[in-house]
C-alpha cells in the first residue's frame, strides 16, 4: 500500500503547485525515467497489479479509504474552471456492438429478409426525418416571422409616434423593455428546464457524433426547448440566427424517430426496435444534422458535407447516400410548404430558411484580378475571427466561472436583449443617412429625422432580423448604404454577435457571423470602387458576400461543406472558386492565432473530445503510462453481493469491467475473458439472473436481446434495484452476456496506436492486457483525450468534477 | 389613317408583293398612330409625372388595336392571316416589341391601382387623394404669394401653419392607401401605389420637409442619453457585482488511477521543455 500512498501524495502536489514545485520533483525522478530506468521500475510493479486484478473491490475500498484519509493534508483539490479539464461528467457512447451470445441468438432467429426490412426501415426512418426537419424548420420560419413582423410593427408605429410629438425615449424603453421580456422568457426555459438547449447545438452534436455521450442532448424536451428558445430569441432582437440550431433539431428528431419511442412521453411504437442501439442511433443522427443544414441553408449536399466534416466519425457510402436522401427530403419540405404559406403554391424555388438570393446579373462576374483582393478579404476575416473568437473565449470563462447560477444567465440574457436594442436605437438615433423609400423593399422603414418620404438606413440593418439584413446587404443597390453606417453597424455588431454567443439562449452563430462580414465586405466593396472611381466591377454585393464568407470562415473555420454551403445558398457555382479560396485563407490565418469557436466551446465544456489523430509528438507514451489502474474487475460468476458493491460504490464510477477467469485459486493468473458494461449488469440484476434460481428451475424467461433494447437509453441506475440480503449470496453468471472478445492492447503498444484502435472503431473501453492475457489497465476516453497538443509541447488535461 | 396606310403602301413596298392585305395594312396603320399617340402622351407627361391619369385612354386604345390585329383573319383564306404576317414573319417583330414596352411600362408604372377595375378612369380613391393634393398645393401657393413680401426665403412658418390640416390629410390619405394596397395585394411588386399617386405625394413631401422645413421632430436628445446610458450602464453594474459576490465555481479535480503518472509527465516535459 506504500506505492499507492506514494502515488497520492504527489499527485495531489502536483495538481495543486506550480512550476517550482514540480521542478523540485523533477531532478530526481529524471534519473530513473531514463531508458534503463524505466524499464526497472515496470517490473517492480505487475505483481502488486495482479493482487489488485484479482481482489479487485477489495483493494479498491482500501484506496478510496487511503484518499480520503490523505486529503485533509494537502490543500484542497479545488482549482477555478479552466480550460485543461475533462469533466467526469461524460461518458462515452457504446458503439462497438457487444457479441455476446444473446446477440448471435438473434442473428441466428432473424432471416435474410427479415435484415432486408431492416435496411428498408432505414430508409423509411431517413425519408421520416427529413420531412419533420422541413417541417419544424417551416414551423420556426413562420413563427418567427409573424412574431417579429408584430414586434417591428408595434415599435414602428411607437416610433413614428413619437417623432412628431418628443419622448422617443419612451419608444427606446418600449424597444428594450419588449426585446428583454421576450429574451426572458426564451432564457428562462433554456437554463430552468433544458440547459443543454444553450447555444448552437453544433458544438454539442459533434460531441455526440464523436461517441460522446452529452447528457439530455437528443431528447424530445431538449427539442421542444431548442424550437422555442430559438424563435424567442430571435423574435427579442438579439445578433442571433435561427440556422445553427436547425441542425440540433434534425439530430434530435433522427435520434427520435429512429428509435419509435419518446422516453419523455413515455410512450412506445414499438416500430423500430432493432435500431435501438448506440451505433444505429448515431448513423441517424448524422443524418438528421445533415438535414437540418439543408433546411436552414437549402444546401442538401452542404448538409451531407456538413455531416462528414464536423460529425460523423465513422462513415461509409451507403450512410452518405442515405444522408443525401433525408436532405434532399428535408430541403423538399420546407420548400413546398414554404410555397403554399407564401401563396405561390408548389413553385419549389425558395429553398432554405435563408436565401441569399441570385447572384447572376451582370455586374455580379468576377475576373482574374479580382482574386488577390477577395484573398485578401480572407486575410481579414481569418484575423477578425480569431479576434472574435479570442473574445468569445475570455467571455465564456467568466460564463463558466461566475455565471453559473440560473437566475443569472437569465439576467444576463435579458440585459443583452436591452442593450441590443439601446445600442439599434442609439445608432438609428445619431445616424443621419437617408434614403428615398420609393422603389426600395424595406420591410419596416424608420423614417425618424429624415425628411418625409426617405427612411433611415442605418434602421434596415438594425431593425429587421438579421437574416433580412444579409440579404438587404447583398442585393441592395450601390448606394444604399453610407460607408459611415456600415462601418459603425460593423464595429457595434461584432461586439453585440461576440456579446450574444454563450448566453443561456438557443441561438447560433451562422447568421451574425454573415451579417458582420457582408457589412464590411460591403464597405471594402464601396471603398474600392471609391477607389478606382467607380469601375463597373466593384460591385459591393459581391464583396459583401465573400465578405461574409470569410468572417464565417474565419469564426467556425470550417472549409469544405461552408463552401459548398454558400455555394448552394447563392445558387452559383461559379462563386464555389472565390469562396473556397476567401474560406481557406481565411482558416489558415484564423488558426495561426486561436482555433475555431466550437472546439474552443467543446473544450471550455471539459468534453473529451477526440480529434482525428493522436497528438504527434506523442509516439513516447506506451499504453501503460496511459491506462488507468487498478481495474476493477469481476469473475466470470461472481457473486452478486460484489456486483452490486462494485456498481454502488460513487467514488469509481465505472461503465465497463473485464471478466476475469472465475477461479477460487487465487495464486493463478486471472486471464481475460470478456468484458461487461453496466448497463447490462443492472438489466441482469434487475430481471434477476442467478444462478441459483436457474438451478431451482424457477420458471423463468430467457432473457433476450429485446430486455436489454427495451432499457436503453436511460438504464435505471443500480439504487433503484433492490436485492434483498439473501440474493446477495447468491452467483450471477456472466458468461452469457459478456462480450467475449474485447479489443486488447499490449502495454508496450504506443498512445497513437492505441488513439487509432479506439478511434476507428469507437470503443468506450480498451482492456490493457500482458503477455500472460492478464488484465492491467483500462484505457479509455478520457486517458486518451487528455494528451493535447499545447503551446509548449504536449500538455496533459486532469481530471475533474464538474 | 387611311392616307397614312397609302403612303406605308407607296413607299415601303413594291406594289408587286401581295405580303399584306388592305385590311392587315389598316390595322397596322391604326397601331402605329396609337403608339405615336401613346408614346407622346407618356413622354409629354413624364414630368411630374401624370401617366396614368393621362394616357391610360391611349393605352386601352392601343391595346384594343393590338388586339384586333392579333384576332384578325384576312378575308381571302387562312394563310393570309394578319397576326401572323404582321406579328410573327420576320425576325424582329417590332409591333410585338413596342407592345412589349408599353406594357413593362405600364407595369412599373402601376397604373392598373389607380384605375378602376374596368380601366374606364380613375378610381374613387385616385380622385379623392388627388383632389386633396390638388388643395394642398394650391394651399401653398396661396401662402407662399403672401410671404413673398416678406422676400425671407426660410422662413415659411406661415405655410406651416396654414397648410398643416391639408398636408396631413393627404398624408394620412396616402398612408392608408397604401396600407389598403398591401393588405390586397400579396407579392411584392403591388405593393407599390400608382406612380402618378406616389410621386405626387413625393413632390408635396419633398416641399414640405425639404423646402418648407415644415417637419420638425422634436429631438429630445437628452433624454435617450440618459435613458441609453442607463440600460448601457446596467451589464457594467451586472458583471461587476457577479464578479464580486458571486461565489467562483470550483472544480474538484480527480485523482486518476494511473501507474507512474509522474514519470511519464516528466518525460513530456523533458522532451518538449
Amino acid at each position: 500500500m506504500a506505492n499507492v500512498a506514494k502515488k497520492v501524495s504527489w499527485s495531489g502536489r502536483d495538481r495543486d503547485d506550480d512550476e517550482d514545485g514540480r521542478a523540485g520533483e523533477t531532478t530526481p525522478l529524471l534519473n530513473g525515467t531514463g531508458p534503463g530506468g524505466a524499464g526497472s521500475a515496470r517490473q517492480l510493479t505487475p505483481s502488486s497489479f495482479l493482487r489488485i486484478g484479482q481482489l479487485s473491490n477489495v483493494d479498491l475500498n482500501e484506496d478510496s479509504h487511503e484518499l480520503e484519509t490523505e486529503l485533509p493534508r494537502q490543500r484542497p483539490n479545488e482549482i477555478p474552471h479552466n480550460e485543461k479539464l475533462l469533466s467526469l461528467k461524460y461518458e462515452s457512447l457504446d458503439y462497438d456492438n457487444s457479441e455476446n451470445q444473446l446477440f448471435l441468438e438473434e442473428e441466428r432467429r432473424i432471416n435474410h429478409a427479415a435484415f432486408r426490412t431492416v435496411e428498408i426501415k432505414r430508409w423509411v426512418i431517413c425519408a421520416m426525418i427529413g420531412i419533420l426537419t422541413g417541417l419544424v424548420a417551416c414551423f420556426i420560419d413562420i413563427v418567427v416571422e409573424n412574431l417579429a413582423g408584430l414586434k417591428y410593427r408595434v415599435v414602428k408605429d411607437n416610433i413614428d409616434k413619437f417623432t412628431a410629438k418628443g419622448g422617443l425615449s419612451f419608444s427606446l424603453l418600449l424597444w428594450a423593455t419588449l426585446n428583454a421580456s421576450v429574451v426572458m422568457v426564451g432564457s428562462v426555459i433554456v437554463a430552468f428546464i433544458e440547459p443543454v438547449a444553450a447555444g448552437s447545438g453544433i458544438p454539442q452534436i459533434k460531441c455526440y457524433l464523436n461517441g460522446v455521450k452529452i447528457p439530455h442532448v437528443v431528447r424530445l424536451k431538449t427539442l421542444v426547448i431548442k424550437v422555442c428558445g430559438v424563435i424567442l430569441s430571435v423574435v427579442g432582437g438579439l445578433a442571433v440566427g435561427k440556422e445553427g440550431p436547425m441542425i440540433h433539431s434534425g439530430s434530435v428528431i433522427a435520434a427520435g424517430i429512429s428509435q419509435g419511442r419518446s422516453t419523455s412521453l413515455k410512450r412506445d411504437f414499438k416500430i423500430f426496435e432493432y435500431f435501438r442501439r448506440d451505433t444505429e442511433k448515431r448513423d441517424f443522427v448524422s443524418a438528421g444534422a445533415a438535414a437540418g443544414v439543408s433546411a436552414a441553408f437549402g444546401a442538401p449536399v452542404g448538409g451531407v458535407l456538413f455531416s462528414l466534416e464536423e460529425g460523423a466519425s465513422f462513415w461509409n457510402q451507403f450512410l452518405t447516400w442515405r444522408i443525401f436522401f433525408a436532405s434532399m427530403i428535408s430541403t423538399f419540405t420546407l420548400n413546398s410548404v414554404l410555397s403554399v404559406y407564401h401563396g405561390n403554391a408548389w413553385d419549389l424555388s425558395s429553398p432554405g430558411l435563408i436565401n441569399f438570393g441570385r447572384f447572376d446579373s451582370e455586374k455580379m462576374v468576377y475576373t482574374i484580378q479580382e482574386i488577390p483582393i477577395f484573398i485578401f478579404m480572407g486575410v481579414v476575416g481569418g484575423i477578425l475571427g480569431a479576434l472574435f473568437n479570442a473574445l468569445n473565449y475570455w467571455l465564456t470563462m467568466f460564463r463558466i466561472r461566475y455565471i453559473h447560477r440560473p437566475c443569472l444567465q437569465v439576467v444576463e440574457a435579458m440585459l443583452v436583449a436591452a442593450v441590443t436594442a439601446t445600442v439599434g436605437f442609439v445608432m438609428i438615433y445619431c445616424s443621419r443617412d437617408c434614403q428615398p423609400i420609393q422603389g426600395s423593399s424595406v420591410a419596416y422603414p424608420l423614417q425618424l429625422f429624415c425628411a418625409d418620404g426617405e427612411y433611415n438606413s442605418m434602421a434596415t440593418a438594425f431593425f429587421n432580423t438579421p437574416e433580412k439584413s444579409v440579404v438587404n446587404l447583398f442585393h441592395d443597390p450601390p448606394g444604399s448604404y453610407n460607408p459611415m453606417t456600415l462601418g459603425m453597424f460593423t464595429l457595434m455588431y461584432f461586439f453585440l454577435a461576440c456579446w450574444t454567443y454563450g448566453l443561456t439562449v438557443s441561438a447560433g452563430v451562422f447568421i451574425p457571423s454573415l451579417l458582420i462580414g457582408a457589412a464590411w465586405g460591403r464597405l471594402f466593396g464601396i471603398s474600392l470602387s471609391y477607389l478606382t472611381k467607380g469601375s463597373i466591377w466593384a460591385d459591393p454585393g459581391k464583396y459583401a458576400l465573400m465578405g461574409a464568407a470569410a468572417q464565417l470562415g474565419g469564426i467556425v473555420r470550417m472549409t469544405l461543406s461552408l463552401t459548398v454551403i454558400m455555394m448552394e445558398a447563392t445558387g452559383n457555382v461559379t462563386y464555389g472558386f472565390p469562396i473556397m479560396l476567401v474560406l481557406m485563407t481565411a482558416k489558415i490565418v484564423g488558426d495561426y492565432f486561436v482555433e475555431g469557436l466550437y472546439d474552443m466551446h467543446i473544450q471550455l465544456q471539459s468534453v473529451p473530445f477526440l480529434h482525428w489523430e493522436a497528438p504527434v509528438t506523442s509516439h513516447s507514451l506506451t499504453a501503460r503510462e496511459v491506462m488507468s489502474t487498478p481495474v476493477t474487475c469481476l469473475r466470470r460468476i461472481e457473486r452478486v453481493g460484489t456486483v452490486v458493491d462494485i456498481l454502488s460504490d460513487t467514488s469509481s464510477n465505472h461503465n465497463g469491467f473485464p471478466v476475469v477467469e472465475s477461479n477460487p485459486d487465487t495464486t493463478q493468473v486471472a486471464r481475460l475473458r470478456g468484458l461487461i458494461l453496466r448497463s447490462q449488469l443492472i438489466v441482469l440484476l434487475k430481471h434477476k439472473v442467478f444462478v441459483e434460481r436457474a438451478n431451482l428451475n424457477l420458471v423463468q424467461r430467457r432473457l433476450k436481446l429485446k430486455d436489454f433494447r427495451d432499457a436503453y437509453p436511460r438504464f435505471p441506475p443500480i439504487q433503484s434495484i433492490h436485492v434483498s440480503q439473501d440474493e446477495r449470496d447468491c452467483m450471477i453468471d456472466l458468461s452469457e452476456f459478456m462480450n467475449p472478445s474485447p479489443y486488447t492492447v499490449p502495454q508496450e503498444a504506443s498512445l497513437p496506436r492505441v488513439f487509432k484502435l479506439f478511434r476507428a472503431l469507437g470503443l468506450r473501453h480498451l482492456v490493457v492486457v500482458d503477455n500472460r492475457n492478464e488484465v492491467v489497465g483500462m484505457v479509455t476516453r478520457k486517458d486518451l483525450a487528455r494528451y493535447r497538443l499545447g503551446k509548449e509541447g504536449l500538455e496533459e488535461l486532469s481530471l475533474a468534477q464538474t | 389613317a387611311l392616307e397614312l396606310a397609302e403612303e406605308l403602301w407607296d413607299a415601303g413596298l413594291p406594289g408587286d408583293l401581295p405580303e399584306l392585305e388592305p385590311e392587315c395594312r389598316s390595322l397596322l396603320a391604326a397601331f402605329a398612330e396609337g403608339s405615336a399617340a401613346l408614346t407622346g402622351c407618356l413622354s409629354r407627361r413624364a414630368r411630374p409625372v401624370r401617366l396614368c391619369q393621362g394616357c391610360h385612354g391611349h393605352y386601352h386604345r392601343l391595346l384594343a388595336q393590338y388586339g384586333s390585329i392579333a384576332r384578325a383573319v384576312g378575308n381571302s383564306s387562312e394563310s393570309h392571316n394578319c397576326a401572323k404576317s404582321i406579328l410573327t414573319s420576320d425576325r424582329l417583330q417590332i409591333v410585338v416589341t413596342l407592345l412589349e414596352f408599353f406594357n413593362e411600362t405600364w407595369e412599373a408604372a402601376n397604373c392598373a391601382n389607380c384605375l378602376k377595375n374596368n380601366s374606364e378612369g380613375l378610381s374613387n380613391s385616385t380622385e379623392e387623394f388627388l383632389d386633396l393634393f390638388n388643395k394642398s398645393l394650391t394651399c401653398f401657393e396661396h401662402n407662399l404669394q403672401g410671404q413673398a413680401i416678406d422676400l425671407s426665403p426660410n422662413n415659411y412658418t406661415e405655410v406651416c401653419k396654414n397648410c398643416n390640416e391639408t398636408y396631413t390629410k393627404l398624408n394620412d390619405l396616402y398612408n392608408h392607401l397604401q396600407r389598403m394596397n398591401r393588405q390586397g395585394g400579396e407579392s411584392a411588386h403591388s405593393a407599390h401605389l400608382c406612380i402618378d399617386v406616389e410621386d405626387a405625394m413625393n413632390i408635396t413631401r419633398k416641399l414640405w420637409s425639404r423646402t418648407f422645413n415644415c417637419s420638425l421632430p422634436c429631438s429630445d436628445t437628452v433624454p435617450v442619453i440618459a435613458v441609453s446610458s442607463f440600460i448601457l450602464f446596467l451589464p457594467i453594474v451586472f458583471y461587476l457585482s457577479s464578479f464580486l459576490h458571486s461565489k467562483q465555481k470550483k472544480r474538484i479535480l480527480i485523482l486518476p488511477k494511473r501507474i507512474q503518472s509522474n514519470a511519464s509527465l516528466v518525460n513530456i516535459q523533458e522532451k518538449y521543455s
